[in-house]
């Protein structure tokens, strides 16, 4: 990994707040001024360190943690804007990343209850759920789509 | 990593799902670890921590043990 990987990854993380959304390979590439082969290595060198996580079948963003670029059960309302989380770790994340309050909707996996908590002055508030991890450690990175 | 009501709704979930139970958080400590983990991630100078860093970002919020190594 180099400067221009990190700044391609700041360039995402970034984007990706910005629009609310993953930005997409082509808009990567244009915003950069790189050739679309150029950008898609790059997006892979950070999926393969861990930075971000791509689509198995296409060089377009699944993960940007915390945030997801698919809906998925965990969406978090902040900074104006609704978003999803990976888990229920990014949850929180997102308020985190954002620096602002906000608001988490989820669901027990058990029950299929509804679970909110608002996130305030970095505390959730109620504080009566519980956060269950599966996976040890060691192991996050081999299915991180599971974990 | 899933958000569950109570322990009794993650026992009864990791019994029906025939898992191996990991481990169990407050809501209050994941949310602690998730402003240490995930705050700085928009910064401008983000850089990658290294594995001793994020392990001791666990170590200080008490989530330690084998099962919390990360290599």
């Amino acid at each position: 990994m180099d400067q221009s990987d990190l700044a391609l990854r700041n360039h995402v993380y970034r984007r990706f707040a910005e629009l609310g959304r993953a930005p997409e390979l082509a808009e990567t590439a244009d915003e950069l001024g790189l050739l679309a082969e150029r950008a898609e290595a790059g997006l892979r060198r950070l999926h393969d360190a861990h930075w971000l996580v791509l689509e198995s079948d296409r060089p377009e963003i699944r993960m940007a943690n915390p945030f997801s670029a698919v809906p998925t059960p965990h969406r978090v309302e902040a900074g104006g804007r609704t978003w999803y989380a990976n888990c229920g770790w990014d949850a929180f994340g997102i308020p985190a990343a954002l620096g602002v309050d906000g608001h988490i909707s989820s669901t027990c996996p058990d029950c299929g209850e509804a679970i909110e908590l608002d996130v305030i002055d970095r505390r959730p508030k109620p504080n009566r759920d519980v956060f269950h991890v599966l996976v040890p450690a060691r192991s996050w990175w081999e299915d991180i789509v599971f974990t | 990593m899933r958000l569950f009501r109570s322990e009794e709704h993650v026992a009864r979930w990791l019994r029906e799902n025939r898992y191996e139970p990991g481990r169990t958080v407050t809501a209050g400590t994941l949310c602690e670890l998730a402003h240490a983990w995930w705050g700085n991630r928009l910064a401008p100078d983000w850089r990658p921590r290294t594995r001793e860093e994020s392990q001791a970002i666990l170590d200080r919020l008490g989530l330690t043990g084998e099962f919390w190594q990360l290599a």
